[in-house]
């Protein structure tokens, strides 16, 4: 009698679990969600400011993932991971790792998010800081901290961060800003190991201490708290009015991908990878009319210009449209 | 002699083989889709061939250390007499319970050069992150406990019999430590070595936070992935398991030297013979 009971025990658990996946992709609230790919250093953006406001807002779920933009590129490319939506922190990751058919069409449209702009974060804590608030104050150039005997200071990766070889940029026009061809120096070689972080790891690093200083994007640091200073526009890369000469920077990162410097843009879209459309539709919306949300994390509030094929553009959206970009 | 098959056996099998399936399914798919030429030609670039060269010279650094410190510490933590003994076993087990990018960041604040350690080693320009020594102080974080945790079960399974009956005949504690006690625990040890090993060889999180550069092999292979996508990765994850191989055969070759198997004589612990 036991074992008999036992065996409909059993029986019952297999039915049970061969059952599940249907059951629960009937019920489960994660048919409602929205997942989110979206670039590293707007991890604390998305999960403390829009993911939580989204779901208030919508009755949708969200759930978003960190990498940074090449990296979150290559995985829809190499189809390891199937966001509804992409946000990149440069469209030209759209228009070289993900759009065209030599890249699988996994994208064919794209629009413009925000804009944001390079700064230098600094550890409150740091034995330099009275040196860095002095050049926050204006009193003293930022550069001259930097030169600083001492001062450690890290940067993005250019061969995986689009930050990484925006520094670059961002330093080769200080040098003729400032007249001061000296200044791209103090980077050393591109790939310099003593200043180059991943994204993440960069700003461990000075959050906990051990460096003195990086350069972030401004919504960076907002969201971490880390005191920055600003640069001028004409090297800040976060004014379009600078755009041609910011366009005269150029880096070839180590895989041979040709960048060169561009406004600060953030992008969206809905990749051919989408499976929870309405919930897509949804949250491109949400952030396409979220304004004074970017702004109080630090973006700057751009037109919604379309990169890409417009035609493609979700009707749901065509409205929030302005333009057509062009890099 | 054939007897019908137990179902036990039957059943244990089905579910095993499942767990099997599981782990060496990604292996297999990895070999199969396997661009032999391709890839080789991919790892004799310098940036691969420095990374190997890092990710082994640093492993065997750690893992001596691991074996240098360790077996001593799970052999006093077997046999001596401690106060609060559970509570130094569980901190020993503390490691594998935090997760790799954690383990990253409790090292830099202590390692770093604002760190409590690495502050004043820094007036003497004794550097430990970013280089050789973060990564070997990462692994030694994550591994270790492998090292610990196998000398403590091997010292503790060693009759306590054979240890009292060489005291009684005059050894020290040292020659017991030496002639009976490791010898006999030895099998167990060496496992646990090679198993630290490979997860200091494959050791990602921490080392990522601790020192970016100069590359590991892991952490090469996430730089590639994210620069070049799947075909820059493959390639490394590739002599990511082929170098687990080796060393899995290294070790298997070692201890087969130090003796796999031991036998008690009235003379004392022998290798067995034959």
């Amino acid at each position: 009698m036991i074992s008999k009971k036992r065996e409909h025990t059993v029986a019952i658990l297999w039915a049970v679990l061969l059952a599940w996946p249907s059951v629960s992709a009937s019920a489960s609230p994660q048919d409602h969600a929205v997942s989110v790919l979206y670039a590293g250093s707007l991890a604390a953006v998305m999960e403390n400011g829009v993911g939580p406001a989204f779901a208030k807002a919508t009755g949708y779920g969200y759930q978003g993932e960190a990498q940074g933009s090449l990296g979150a590129a290559q995985m829809i490319r190499g189809r390891l991971r199937t966001p509804d939506v992409f946000i990149s922190a440069d469209p030209a990751v759209n228009e070289s790792l993900l759009m065209g058919l030599h890249n699988g069409s996994r994208v064919k449209w794209f629009m413009l998010l925000a804009s944001s702009q390079l700064v230098l974060g600094y550890n409150p804590r740091s034995k330099f800081a009275a040196k860095f608030r002095a050049a926050e104050a204006n009193r003293i150039p930022w550069y001259e901290v930097l030169e600083t005997p001492g001062v450690r200071f890290g940067r993005g990766d250019p061969s995986i961060d689009p930050k990484g070889y925006r520094t670059l940029f961002m330093f080769g026009l200080a040098g003729q800003h400032y007249h001061r061809p000296e200044l791209p120096g103090l980077l050393g070689d591109p790939r310099n190991p003593a200043q180059v972080f991943p994204e993440i790891v960069l700003m461990v690093q000075v959050e906990s201490g051990q460096f003195d200083a990086g350069v972030f994007y401004k919504h960076e640091v907002e969201a971490y708290k880390l005191p920055y200073i600003s640069l001028p526009p004409e090297i800040s890369l976060g004014d379009s009015r600078f755009a041609a000469r910011y366009a005269r920077q150029t880096y070839t990162t180590s895989s041979g991908l040709q960048v060169s410097g561009a406004p600060i843009l953030f992008t969206i879209t809905i990749p051919e990878t989408v499976r929870h459309r309405e919930a897509a539709l949804a949250f491109v919306r949400f952030l396409l009319t979220s304004d004074k949300l970017l702004k109080q994390f630090g973006f700057g509030n751009v037109d919604h210009q379309v990169g890409g094929d417009v035609m493609q553009v979700p009707a749901g959206l065509r409205e929030f449209a302005s333009g057509t970009f062009k890099p | 002699m054939s007897r019908p098959l137990n179902p036990t056996f039957i059943a244990f099998g089905l579910l095993g083989s499942l767990l099997l399936l599981d782990l060496v399914l990604p292996i297999m798919n990895l070999l199969l889709h396997a661009d032999w030429s391709g890839w080789i030609a991919e790892l004799k670039q310098p940036d691969a061939r420095q990374a190997l060269k890092i990710s082994v010279t640093a492993s065997i650094i750690s893992t001596l250390i691991m074996t240098f410190l360790g077996v001593p510490l799970g052999y006093l933590l077997a046999r001596a007499n401690l106060p609060f003994k559970r509570l130094w076993i569980s901190l020993v087990f503390l490691p594998m319970v935090v997760p790799g990018l954690a383990g990253g960041i409790l090292l830099l604040q202590m390692f770093g050069p604002y760190g409590m350690i690495g502050q004043p080693l820094d007036a003497w320009s004794i550097e430990l992150t970013n280089n050789l020594a973060g990564i070997v102080l990462a692994q030694l974080f994550v591994a270790s406990p492998f090292v610990v945790v196998s000398a403590l079960a091997g010292f503790a399974s060693v009759d306590p019999k054979l240890e009292q009956a060489a005291a009684t005949l005059g050894d020290s504690r040292w020659q017991i430590f030496r002639r009976i006690s490791l010898p006999l625990a030895w099998p167990g040890i060496a496992a646990g070595i090679t198993l630290a090993w490979i997860r200091a060889l494959g050791e990602f999180g921490a080392t990522l936070i601790m020192a970016y550069n100069p590359h590991s092999l892991p952490v090469y292979m996430w730089v590639k992935f994210e620069s070049d996508g799947l075909a820059g990765a493959m390639p490394v994850a590739f002599w990511l398991v082929l170098a687990a191989g080796a060393v899995v055969a290294v070790s298997m070759f070692l201890s087969g030297l130090t003796g796999h198997a031991y036998v008690v004589t009235p003379l004392g612990v022998r290798p067995h013979e034959g």
